[in-house]
C-alpha cells in the first residue's frame, strides 16, 4: 500500500507562537487516519496545511509522493468543521456545482449524486434546497459534497458532530466503505470511540507537539491496564484491603476495580471466587478517552 | 480557467433566479417607463385645465366686441392666420356682456374675452373670465395673439408688413466655440456639448455609480456570505482564489449588464412609442447627434471602472465575516465612489476646470471624469489613453493586489483584520 498523504516535520509559525511543531505522520491508501487533539492543538492549522490552503514553514507534505500542486484540487475531498453549503440553492445545482470545479463533467457529477443520495435513502432532496432541510441531512448533504468526485484524499473535520445515532451509523458505515475502496481519509474528532472504531493509526496533538502517534492497539498496550471490571452473583467484600487495589465502585451489574499494578488483578479473581460465582471477569485495556485524558490532562496542569 | 467560466455560470444563474433581483428589475422597469411617459402626461394635462384642450378640442372663448370693434376684428383675424390653436374665439356678433356670460353658464363657451377702454391710452385693457382657471399656456398665447394686435393697433400703417414681422422676431444668439486644441475628439464640429450627448454623458456617470455601488455590494456582500457560511473553505479547496474572485466578479458583471440590458430595452422602447417621439422632438434632440465615440469611451471606461471597483469590493467583502459588518466595512469604496460621481456631475458644465483633468488621471476618478471630458470634446486622444494606460494598470495592480488580501481574508475569522494584520497574516500564511 503506498502512502497517499506524508507530512514529514511539518512546522508552521504564527507570528509569536508555533501553531504546529514537527508534525509527522503518514496516511496509506484505504486508512483512515485519526488526528485528535484538544481546541486549540493545531488540528486545524495541520488540515489547512494538508489542503494547501496555508504554507508550511518548515518540513514537507508529499501527495502521492508528489508536493502540493493544483492537479490536487481533483483528487482531494474535505468536510470543513462548520460546513456550510449554499442556503438558498438547489441541492442539485450546488453539489454539481461543487463536482465541476473539482473537475468532474456535468452528467457524471449529477450520477454520482444521485448514488450518494440513494445510499442516504434520500433522493427526494435533489430538488430540495438546503435551507428546507434538517440540520442532520444539511450534514448529509455537505458529506456528498465533500465526497461527490470520488477523492484519493478525503479530509473529515468533526464528521459525525451533531448527528443523531442511526446517522451516525449511516455515515460511519460510509466512511468505511470509502476507506474500504482505497480512500485515504484523514479524520479529525473528539469521540473517542468513533476514533475507536475506525482508525487504525493516531495521533494525538497537544499544544502544537506531537505527543501520542501510533498504531491504536500499540498505543494502549504501552499504558498499564488499570481497571478491573468484576461480575458476580453474590455480593464480595475485603476488595479494598487487597494490595494494589486503588478504589472499588459498585454499580448495577458488578464491581470496578482501580488497580495500581496487573497483579492484583489475579488477586482479586481468586478473592472473588472464593466468595460467590464469577459471571464476568475483566482486565480492561485503557480507552482512548482515558489515554487521550491522562496525556493532554496531566500536561495541562 | 473552464472552472472561472464554471463559477461565472453558476453566479449568474443563481442571481438572476433569486426573487430580489426578479422584483427589483420589475419595479425598476415600471418605474422607468412612468418616468419617460411623464412629459407625455404632462402635455396632455397641460392646457387642459379646461377639459383637457388640444386643437382637436379647443378651448371655447367668447369673444365681446362691442366697444372695441377694431382690436376684437384683428384679434379674431389674427387667430385666424395662425391656424390650429388650443383656444378658439367665437364672435359674439352683437351679443351683449350678460349673453355671453350666460354662454358660460350653459356651457357653451369657456370663458369670455372683455376689452375695458382705459383713460389716456389707445390700447384697452383685456379681460378674460372664465368659469374655471385657463392654463397659462392658454394665456400665454392670447397674449402673444393680443401683443401682435396692439403693435398693429399702435403704429398703424407707419411701417410695413416685412418691419413689424422683423419686430416681432425674438433675438436668438448662436453659440460657437473657439476650440484652441484642435485634436480634441470632433471639438471643431462639436462646439459645445451637444444636448444628447450631455445626456449620454450624464447618463454613462449615473450608470457608472448606481451599477457600481449595486453590484459593488453584491460582490461583497455574496463573499461574504460564503465566508460566512463556510462554503468558502470547500470552494477555496477547489479552485484557485484568483479564478474564483474574477468568476464572481464577471458572473455579477453579467448580471447586472442583464439588468442594464433589460432596463435599457425598456427606455428604447416607451422612447419609440409615438407619443413619445414628439415628446422628444419638442426638447429639441435627436438621436442622430449622439456621438458615437463617446458612447464607445463611455462603454470602455465603464466596464473597467467597473472592473477596478469590483475587486476592491472582492476585497473587502473577503475580509467580513459576517453580512452585518459588510456596510461599514465597504464605506471606504462607497465614498470614493461618491467623490468621483461628484467630480464628474458638478463639472459637467466646465470641463476644462483643472480638478476635472487632474482626476482624469487618478484610476478611481478617471472613468467618470475622463467620460465628461471626452463628452465635452475638450480630451485630446494622448489624455484619453494615457488615462485609460493607467486604468489599465491599476487594475492589474488592484487585481493582484485584491487576489492576496482575498486569500488570505477568506481564511480569517471573528473581527475584521486591519490591514496590518492582514499583511501580518499574509506573510504568516505565505500567500
Amino acid at each position: 500500500m503506498m502512502n497517499r498523504l506524508e507530512l514529514k516535520q511539518v512546522v508552521k509559525q504564527y507570528a509569536d507562537k508555533t501553531a504546529v511543531n514537527g508534525v509527522t505522520l503518514n496516511v496509506k491508501e484505504g486508512e483512515i487516519y485519526g488526528l485528535l487533539g484538544a481546541n486549540g492543538a493545531g488540528k486545524t492549522t495541520t488540515m489547512r496545511m494538508v489542503l494547501g490552503l496555508i504554507h508550511p514553514d518548515g518540513g514537507n507534505i508529499l501527495y502521492n509522493g508528489k508536493p502540493y500542486n493544483t492537479e490536487l484540487q481533483q483528487i482531494m475531498g474535505y468536510l470543513p468543521e462548520e460546513r456550510g453549503l449554499y442556503p438558498k440553492v438547489k441541492v442539485s445545482d450546488q453539489i454539481n456545482y461543487l463536482a465541476r470545479l473539482r473537475g468532474m463533467n456535468g452528467k457524471d457529477a449529477d450520477q454520482s449524486l444521485k448514488y450518494w443520495l440513494n445510499r442516504f435513502e434520500v433522493p427526494e432532496y435533489y430538488d430540495k434546497k438546503i435551507e428546507e432541510l434538517s440540520k442532520g441531512n444539511q450534514q448529509k448533504m455537505g458529506f456528498i459534497a465533500a465526497v461527490v468526485h470520488r477523492p484519493q484524499i478525503l479530509i473529515l473535520d468533526e464528521a459525525f458532530s451533531g448527528l443523531d445515532p442511526v446517522n451516525v451509523e449511516l455515515l460511519k458505515s460510509t466512511v468505511k466503505e470509502l476507506r474500504d475502496e482505497g480512500t485515504a481519509i484523514l479524520f479529525s474528532t473528539h469521540r473517542m470511540e468513533h476514533v475507536e472504531e475506525l482508525c487504525r493509526q493516531i495521533t494525538i496533538l497537544h499544544r502544537s507537539n506531537t505527543v501520542v502517534q501510533g498504531e491504536i492497539k500499540e498505543i494502549k498496550s504501552r499504558y498499564p491496564r488499570e481497571q478491573v471490571f468484576l461480575g458476580t452473583v453474590g455480593s464480595v467484600e475485603g476488595l479494598e484491603q487487597l494490595s494494589g487495589v486503588k478504589k472499588v465502585e459498585r454499580n448495577e451489574r458488578g464491581y470496578l476495580i482501580h488497580i495500581s499494578q496487573v497483579e492484583a488483578a489475579q488477586e482479586i479473581l481468586r478473592t472473588a471466587m472464593t466468595q460467590t460465582t464469577v459471571e464476568h471477569f475483566e482486565l480492561k485495556e485503557p480507552t482512548l478517552n482515558q489515554i487521550f485524558i491522562r496525556e493532554v490532562g496531566e500536561s495541562n496542569e | 480557467m473552464n472552472k472561472m467560466g464554471t463559477i461565472t455560470g453558476f453566479t449568474f444563474k443563481n442571481k438572476v433566479k433569486t426573487k430580489s433581483f426578479m422584483v427589483t428589475t420589475i419595479v425598476l422597469a415600471l418605474l422607468i417607463s412612468i418616468g419617460l411617459n411623464v412629459p407625455y402626461f404632462i402635455t396632455l394635462f397641460n392646457g387642459g385645465s379646461i377639459g383637457g384642450a388640444s386643437s382637436s378640442n379647443p378651448v371655447n372663448i367668447g369673444l365681446l366686441s362691442t366697444g372695441q370693434p377694431e382690436v376684437s376684428e384683428k384679434l379674431e383675424s389674427f387667430s385666424a392666420a395662425q391656424g390650429d390653436q388650443a383656444y378658439r374665439l367665437i364672435a359674439s356678433g352683437d351679443k351683449d356682456e350678460a349673453a355671453l356670460a350666460a354662454d358660460v353658464e350653459a356651457g357653451l363657451t369657456d370663458g369670455y374675452l372683455k376689452f375695458e377702454a382705459v383713460a389716456g391710452q389707445e390700447f384697452p385693457q383685456p379681460i378674460l373670465y372664465s368659469a374655471e382657471d385657463v392654463s397659462p399656456q392658454i394665456i400665454a398665447s392670447i397674449e402673444a395673439a393680443l401683443q401682435s394686435v396692439k403693435l398693429d393697433v399702435v403704429v398703424k400703417d407707419i411701417l410695413t408688413a416685412e418691419q413689424k414681422e422683423l419686430i416681432t422676431t425674438p433675438v436668438k444668439l448662436t453659440e460657437q466655440s473657439l476650440s484652441t486644441d484642435g485634436s480634441g475628439a470632433g471639438a471643431e464640429s462639436e462646439g459645445a456639448m451637444s444636448p444628447i450627448n450631455y445626456i449620454v454623458v450624464y447618463l454613462l456617470i449615473i450608470l457608472l455609480f448606481t451599477s457600481t455601488m449595486m453590484t459593488g455590494n453584491m460582490i461583497a456582500s455574496e463573499i461574504t456570505a460564503e465566508k460566512s457560511s463556510r462554503i468558502m473553505e470547500i470552494l477555496i479547496t477547489s479552485v484557485s482564489p484568483l479564478s474564483q474572485m474574477f468568476g464572481k466578479i464577471i458572473g455579477i458583471f453579467m448580471v447586472g449588464m442583464l439588468q442594464i440590458g433589460i432596463f435599457g430595452a425598456v427606455v428604447a422602447g416607451n422612447i419609440l412609442l409615438p407619443h413619445n417621439r414628439a415628446v422628444l422632438g419638442d426638447f429639441n434632440m435627436n438621436l442622430n447627434d449622439v456621438n458615437i465615440a463617446v458612447i464607445v469611451y463611455g462603454l470602455i471606461f465603464y466596464i473597467l471602472g467597473y472592473f477596478l471597483y469590483a475587486v476592491l469590493f472582492a476585497a473587502i467583502g473577503s475580509m467580513v465575516s459576517r453580512t452585518e459588518e459588510l456596510g461599514q466595512a465597504v464605506l471606504p469604496i462607497t465614498m470614493l465612489s461618491l467623490v468621483s460621481f461628484y467630480i464628474a456631475i458638478f463639472s459637467i458644465s466646465t470641463p476644462n476646470i483643472l480638478l476635472l483633468k487632474i482626476a482624469s488621471f487618478i484610476p478611481f476618478t478617471s472613468p467618470t471624469a475622463i467620460l465628461v471630458r471626452i463628452g465635452a470634446g475638450v480630451a485630446p486622444t494622448w489624455e484619453i489613453l494615457t488615462s485609460l494606460a493607467i486604468l489599465i494598470a491599476s487594475i492589474i495592480i488592484f487585481g493582484w493586489l485584491a487576489a492576496k488580501i482575498y486569500r488570505t481574508g477568506v481564511l480569517m475569522y471573528g473581527k475584521r483584520p486591519t490591514f496590518k494584520e492582514l499583511f501580518k497574516a499574509m506573510k504568516a500564511y505565505k500567500i
